[in-house]
């Protein structure tokens, strides 16, 4: 559905997020499975999904497992190609993987053998036409300044904590300027004290860069806490529930944010859209 | 070396960084001048130890002397071995038709097993034929590599390669297939091209299965190696100097071939083991 929906709690000016309403990707009826050959049948994970992202906004996703998010952030990337419906990225239909989406992924995804600065480099060494040597260690500079890794160039991914890998996964997506990047569950592995610290980073970094975000959690406070827009969806086959504009006030971490009364009528809110579906996949699990 | 296992393990912040609540995040700390030999001492002990309680136990004559000399006398019975030139040529022999076996084994195997890793249908072609060779036992094929090639060299280089390059084939595969699918994700997400995607990420990621599959096949080739010397004839290597031993009832020769065969293997196995940790230090887990 398009944005058309918006919150039933009672209309607030918008404070943040974006002026703009130019739309970076548009999906439209987008029917996504996975056949399995054998059995000649078709796990469907999203139906009938219309969805825009706009450029410079940070759009959360968030829903029970299984919803189907993951492919939706997969069909934007183009590693699943969606069985109905159509997707596009400034306007070009999404053909495959492309230098202009990054993603960060739940489990860093750092190749081992890599130190810290070459794993960055990966970002920039595949495609052509490739940055020059010293254009690329400059971007490596400055994108572990802002991720604050300055100084674990030579590390390895196995000597440094799961908030720092994840530090480096964000790091690799942001060097080659991407228009979009995509985050799969990122902070879904690492323990909830770096988890809140990782958050106000993100926020910090996202607005320095005005990037153009696509993130998924199942954390609803996550959501609330990060995103411009929260895009509810529910459980398998995915479908939008509703799309919730974010009217909270950023910097979110600085002030108050997090502790006032709209913060939790939002939380509350989606909760209510999402505690059948919760509840439900609760019950046909012990079945 | 628990020291050194300390100063690894957490990365080296960077220099004078300091923490907010003050201090220092890398501090000097004391260890002992004899902490790096700590283990090596322990190994001379236990060995000596374990050697002493052979000779007294030997010396005792429990047990019929024919059956276990005493460790003095396998000693010498080696030295004179070297000495007189019995055992220089036979060890030789050994190691060289085993090193070239390995090598042949490692040419053939290792470029198999990853092709059979990464194309499917090969990977099906192939597999039959594959397991059921690796898990026919080796002794098996002796008497028709006898009759084909006869006595000698060229039928123990068989047996060796035969015995090694299963498991170097196997090993290499499995690399292929358990690559992260996530790490392969990442390949496609940041543009690696197909063989991008196999020089940057499957090929590094499986040198430690290549090497743990040259180890398997070290200790599977050495066993090739004796069964084709013992039972292959030819009148060479230490599987000979074993069995004329044997006839000979010469006990302190039997138990010095056996010692050399011991650190024989280890020195292979060892040396393989240090080269696998130098080649994947992330698979290493950090402490404990």
């Amino acid at each position: 559905m398009r944005p058309a929906t918006s919150t039933q709690l009672a209309p607030q000016p918008r404070q943040s997020g974006t002026s703009s309403h130019e739309v970076l990707v548009c999906a439209e009826g987008l029917t996504a499975g996975y056949e399995n050959r054998r059995d000649k049948t078709r796990l469907i994970a999203l139906r009938n999904v219309s969805l825009d992202v706009r450029r410079g906004e940070f759009l959360a996703i968030v829903g029970p497992s299984g919803c189907g998010k993951t492919t939706f952030i997969n069909m934007i990337n183009g590693f699943v190609k969606p069985l109905e419906g159509s997707i596009t990225v400034d306007g070009k239909p999404v053909k495959g993987p492309s230098s202009d989406r990054a993603m960060v992924f739940q489990d860093y995804a750092l190749l081992p053998w890599r130190t810290v600065e070459s794993n960055i480099a990966f970002a920039m060494e595949n495609r052509r036409p490739r940055p020059p040597k010293d254009e690329q260690a400059r971007r490596i500079a400055e994108v572990l300044e802002m991720v604050s890794l300055t100084g674990f160039e030579k590390s390895y991914p196995h000597e440094l904590s799961g908030g720092m890998r994840q530090r480096v996964g964000i790091a690799r997506a942001l060097v080659t300027q991407p228009t979009i990047l995509l985050m799969d569950e990122p902070f879904g592995a690492v323990d909830a004290m770096t988890r809140e610290a990782m958050q106000a980073e993100l926020e910090k970094i996202i607005a320095k860069t005005r990037q153009t975000v696509v993130f998924i959690t199942h954390s609803i406070e996550e959501a609330v806490t990060l995103g411009d827009r929260v895009v509810v969806v529910s459980n398998r086959p995915g479908q939008i529930k509703e799309v919730v504009d974010v009217d909270l006030p950023r910097p979110r971490f600085d002030a108050e944010v997090k502790t006032s009364a709209r913060f939790a009528e939002l939380r509350e809110h989606i909760w209510s859209l999402l505690a059948r579906e919760a509840l439900g996949a609760k019950r046909e699990g012990e079945a | 070396m628990t020291a050194d296992l300390e100063a690894t393990a957490t990365p080296a912040p960077p220099a004078g960084q300091q923490n907010p609540g003050g201090g220092k995040v890398l501090e000097a700390m004391t260890v002992s001048r004899f902490a790096p030999f700590r283990n090596t001492v322990i190994t001379i002990v236990n060995l000596s130890t374990f050697f002493v309680l052979w000779e007294l136990l030997a010396k005792a004559q429990i047990i019929n002397p024919l059956f276990f000399p005493e460790i003095s006398d396998t000693f010498s019975a080696i030295w004179n071995g070297f000495a007189d030139g019995i055992i220089g040529p036979q060890l030789w022999h050994s190691f060289r038709n085993f090193m070239i076996g390995l090598a042949i084994s490692a040419a053939i195997g290792i470029p198999l097993g990853l092709l059979m890793g990464a194309i499917r249908t090969l990977d099906l072609i192939l597999s039959p034929y594959v397991w059921a060779m690796a898990a026919l036992p080796r002794v098996a094929f002796i008497p028709l590599l006898i009759l084909i090639l006869g006595f000698g060299q060229s039928m123990q280089l068989t047996i060796i390669v035969l015995s090694a390059v299963f498991p170097i084939m196997v090993n290499c595969m499995a690399g292929v297939k358990t690559v992260d699918p996530s790490l392969i994700r990442a390949g496609k997400v940041f543009g690696a091209s197909r063989l991008q995607m196999y020089v940057k990420i499957i090929l590094p990621f499986t040198l430690p299965f290549v090497i743990s599959g040259i180890n398997q096949g070290i200790a599977r080739g050495l066993v090739g190696m004796l069964i084709g010397e013992l039972l292959g004839g030819g009148g060479a290597g230490l599987g000979f100097l074993l069995d004329r031993a044997g006839d000979r009832f010469d006990a302190p020769m039997l138990y010095g071939t056996l010692l050399i065969l011991a650190v024989f293997s280890v020195a292979l196995v060892q040396s393989m083991r240090y080269l696998e940790r130098r080649v994947a230090p992330w698979r290493e887990v950090p402490k404990g």
